[in-house]
């Protein structure tokens, strides 16, 4: 456990709300399923401060890219679900879109070699 | 909506952390390591509670409302401690507030006549700051408005007393005569009737609404009314608007701004009748000012050639500056003075201010730690701070306006007469802004430091209960020391401006024995009437006047004088005349005795000398003959030959912020003029001079009644008005000194007291080990004036380098004079003394057995 604590990398700035986002694509998912979910499908890479999950769930709430609802857990326990709505879908294309770019736009710099490959 | 997706936020936390630790379990911990790891993983739990409100952006709001209430509630469980500071900072808020509203009255806010950045006035000088107002021939003037293209409107004006006599009362009018297109550039509109038209004979005269009401108590009957002025018909055509103000300059301290009664056409401005105008205009828009004193120097050119003028200072002299320039230019730098001093009492205030809440810190220190380990962020603490800080600083501006509001009714009494638009002193919308900005300004100044400073507290030591040991003790007491120095150093500063200007009025009141300026009565007396145009009858009256008057009981001497002010033109350029200008009083035998002014050398002047004979005074005798003996001497006065019988002493009767002027004395009656005759009596009297004015008054109405007296005050009185406005300075100045010095004493004795609090153990461990009192007093002492000693040095400083910006404001002064500095220096030595002497004291009377159990 310790020794991948250290390649853990924080998150950027921003990028949660994207991976949230994304992770909601399937469909509606309760706070600690998301959080789940991002580490695993990020090969535990990226370690979410579970903390700043609620803040960041919220505030895509009130930008209307997310619905909250109550539902009925596995465990039969009520909990809250969150669900991305169309607006949300669009955002999501939108957000990809940008951090494809960045993301190239960062190796085209890290690596020029992929830049030529691409030529 | 906010509401609804926050109430289950706890149960999504508990749930989360749940599921957690099921997981935790899932890959074999045990249940309680399981739900530790959870919570770790999570995090601060109120901090995240916090952080998701903060998302539904209206919790600033909420947080700051919280913080103004805990704030609030701080406030009112300390209520000494919050009157102190409350008022601290109304003082420094107060007095800028004030101060600001003069400067916001008189150089900020535009003239009240429409497009008043286009209005200019015409000056002469060497420069636009040397410049003085001078008059221009009236004949000139007319053909600048016949032929100049820059201007919208140009109009002339000049000063005239008169007498308004109509059915059955007189009384003494200030005038302004007027020609060309004085209303149209001033936007003046009539509140009754009309205004006369430009250019039209003499004849008519507007009335200002407040003579009509004082005067006529507004009879609207009057309009089209003929009156008596001197003795010439006159038609009373309008009476202006009531918020119409006459705001040009006046170089006559006697005049109030805005003082005109009423107004006069000066008719058709002929060569031969010589009249000197002063001259304002409106430039058209997009004309600068350069251009246009370009063209008017062009067309004087021409003018000269055809109408030399022996009084005309020259081209190359002729000035333009803006109306509002002109108006308050002489004021400007001792504004800006004010105002900065005011800046330096308001710096102190919030240096004493960040002081006592620096002292309060430390009693707080364990309420920040606790609320920082319950997961208060750096920005939430400091935003407390500052929100408290806020508080305080909004309520001290707002009692700073009240105080703001007494201060400014205060000041237009004091100054009205010679600060320019004094009277439209207002607290408006500016004003409120700029107390607003101050207010806000000093919270963020007084509340940062202390903030910043406990934040950087160690949580561990604070949460322990030994309060106020090493943490700040040590860092904060020396910050609150360096403030206090700073403190004391710019109320240096101000004192030394105080105590310049202090001094430069004992020189200014310094009179010569002989002359007692408080027991000496003032009467204006003017002939009007066509049985007084004879000289003859003129010089019959006021020789009857001035012997029946010498025989009213308490009148010592009495005398009477007119004076001219001459102005020296050198025929040729190849010698500079002795003097530019000259007194040239006019005086009957007992002037000299009733004034107070002693004869140095040679003889007084009697009715029985021929119109020659002459007295000179000092400064005179010494610029036309050095060390020469001047009696009988000749000098020349305007083209003729006058013999110099006596030398009186310079006296400063008129100006007590000018060095004495070159004079010269003629006996009365043979020099004479024609024309009207406007006289001033003066009485020495015994006891209160006011009070000999009514039977003065009657005494006069007695030998004619159709001849009013106007003017009856002492010359300490008119002497004093010639200093309005440094007057207003000082009393302003010292009045920021005073309190800056209070407000240092206070700031010194709460550093000391609160230190020696600090020490009490180490002062008992002291006196247990055998320490003497008088070594406790001198210790504690020793470090209070270590502080006044650094902050003093640096004040004096500070001083040197600012107070030669004042030099205009002195008199007989030098800015860097050494006796002021060193008496200011001292006084603040001493008041430091005495201030850590009390804390000293206290000290002394430790008792080591309870100090040893303080903790």
């Amino acid at each position: 456990m310790s020794t991948r604590e250290k390649d853990r990398i924080e998150l950027l700035q921003g990028t949660l709300d994207l991976l949230v986002l994304r992770t909601l694509l399937p469909g509606r998912a309760h706070g600690h399923a998301i959080a789940k979910a991002i580490e695993c499908n990020s090969e535990d890479v990226l370690q979410v401060e579970q903390g700043s999950l609620y803040p960041a769930l919220h505030r895509l709430i009130k930008r209307g890219w997310i619905s909250a609802e109550e539902g009925t857990s596995e465990n039969n326990r009520r909990a809250k679900y969150y669900r991305l709505t169309t607006k949300g879908r669009k955002q999501l294309m939108v957000e990809t879109t940008k951090w494809e770019k960045l993301a190239r736009a960062v190796a085209c710099i890290l690596t020029p070699a992929a830049r030529e490959g691409d030529l | 909506m906010k509401r609804r997706h926050l109430e289950d936020l706890n149960r999504d936390i508990r749930d989360h952390i749940e599921e957690e630790t099921q997981d935790n379990m899932a890959r074999g911990m045990a249940p309680d390591e399981a739900r530790q790891a959870a919570l770790r993983k999570f995090g601060n739990i109120l901090r995240v509670q916090e952080d998701t409100r903060d998302v539904w952006d209206i919790v600033w709001l909420e947080q700051l409302l919280q913080d103004v209430r805990y704030g609030l509630r701080v406030l009112r469980r300390n209520p000494a401690f919050s009157a102190i500071v409350i008022l601290t900072l109304a003082l420094g808020i107060g007095v800028n507030t004030a101060v600001f509203s003069v400067v916001n009255a008189v150089m900020i806010r535009p003239l009240s006549y429409p497009n008043p950045d286009r209005l200019v006035a015409y000056v002469e000088g060497a420069s636009n700051s040397k410049a003085v107002k001078s008059g221009i021939s009236g004949a000139d003037f007319a053909e600048w408005r016949a032929n100049a293209r820059s201007f919208d409107g140009m109009a002339s004006y000049f000063y005239t007393d008169g007498i308004l006599a109509s059915a059955g009362d007189a009384g003494q009018v200030r005038l302004a005569s007027l020609a060309g297109d004085f209303w149209a550039i001033t936007g003046a509109r009539a509140a009754l009737g009309t205004l006369f038209a430009p250019d039209t004979a003499p004849g008519s005269i507007v009335l200002s609404h407040q003579l009509f009401e004082r005067r006529f108590a507004g009879d609207s009957s009057i309009v089209g009314k003929s009156m008596i002025l001197d003795a010439r018909p006159v038609t009373v055509t309008g009476v202006l608007a009531p918020d119409f103000e006459f705001l040009f300059p006046q170089n006559r301290p006697d005049v109030e701004s805005g003082g005109i009664d009423a107004y006069v056409s000066s008719g058709p401005l002929l060569r031969s009748s010589r009249q000197r105008v002063f001259v304002a205009a409106r430039l058209k828009p997009l004309v600068a000012i350069g251009s246009a004193l370009t063209e008017l120097q062009t067309l004087e050119g021409r003018v000269l050639q055809t109408y030399p003028d022996r009084w005309f200072a020259g081209v190359e002299r002729m000035r333009l500056v803006p109306l509002q320039e002109r108006l308050v230019g002489s004021v400007r730098r001792a504004l800006i003075i004010l105002q900065v001093a005011g800046m330096f009492v308001l710096l102190i205030a919030c240096i004493n201010v960040a002081n006592l809440l620096l002292a309060r810190a430390s009693v707080r220190q364990r309420e920040i730690a606790i609320r920082s380990a319950i997961g208060a962020g750096a920005v939430r603490v400091i935003r407390q701070f500052l929100t408290e800080g806020m508080v305080l600083a909004l309520l001290g501006g707002a009692t700073g306006l009240v105080l703001a509001r007494l201060a400014v009714s205060m000041m237009a009494s004091l100054g009205s007469e010679t600060v320019p638009r004094l009277p439209e002193t207002r607290i408006d919308p500016r004003v409120l802004g700029f107390t607003l900005a101050i207010s806000v300004l000093s919270g963020v100044v007084f509340s940062l430091g202390p903030a910043i400073s406990l934040y950087r507290t160690n949580l561990q030591y604070a949460l322990k209960d030994r309060v106020g040991e090493p943490f700040l003790g040590w860092r904060g007491l020396q910050i609150r020391r360096t403030l206090v120095a700073f403190e004391l150093a710019l109320a240096i500063v101000l004192l030394t401006g105080a105590g310049l200007m202090i001094k430069s009025f004992l020189y200014m009141y310094a009179n010569p024995p002989g002359f007692s300026p408080e027991h000496t009565l003032l009467l204006k007396v003017s002939l009007a009437g066509p049985e007084y145009a004879v000289k003859p009858r003129q010089v019959s009256y006021l020789n009857e006047l001035v012997r029946r008057i010498a025989s009213v009981p308490g009148v010592e001497a009495a005398g009477i004088y007119k004076t001219d002010l001459l102005l020296v033109q050198s025929k040729d350029n190849t010698r500079p005349p002795i003097v530019d200008s000259f007194r040239e009083n006019l005086v009957s035998p007992g002037y000299f005795g009733a004034i107070g002014m002693r004869l140095v050398k040679g003889r007084r002047i009697t009715e029985a000398d021929p119109p020659d004979a002459t007295v000179i005074n000092e400064t005179m005798a010494k610029r036309a003959f050095g060390d020469a003996n001047p009696i009988g001497q000749r000098i020349e006065r305007l083209g003729r030959q006058i013999r110099v019988a006596g030398v009186a002493a310079d006296l400063k009767y008129s100006k007590l912020d000018a060095d004495p002027a070159p004079e010269i004395f003629r006996a009365y009656p043979q020099n004479l003029g024609p024309g009207r005759v406007t006289m001033t009596l003066v009485l020495r009297v015994i006891g209160d001079p006011l009070g000999i004015a009514p039977a003065a008054r009657r005494l006069i109405s007695d030998i004619d009644p159709a001849q009013p007296v106007y003017s009856i005050e002492t010359l300490q009185k008119a002497l004093s008005r010639s200093i309005t406005p440094r007057r207003f300075n000082l009393y302003l100045l010292g009045a920021f000194a005073a309190a800056s010095l209070l407000m240092a004493i206070i700031g010194i004795y709460g550093v000391i007291a609160y230190s020696v609090a600090q020490r009490t153990r180490e002062i008992g461990i002291r006196m247990a080990l055998g320490a003497q009192r008088g070594e406790v007093v001198r210790m504690v002492v020793k470090q209070g004036m270590a502080i006044a000693l650094s902050g003093i040095a640096a004040g004096v400083a500070a001083a040197l380098g600012l107070t030669r910006f004042m030099a205009s404001l002195l008199y007989g002064v030098r800015p860097d004079d050494t006796p002021t500095f060193v008496l200011v220096a001292l006084v603040l030595a001493v008041a430091a003394l005495l201030a850590s002497w009390g804390p000293a004291l206290k000290a002394a009377v430790v008792d080591p057995l309870i100090a040893l159990r303080y903790e």
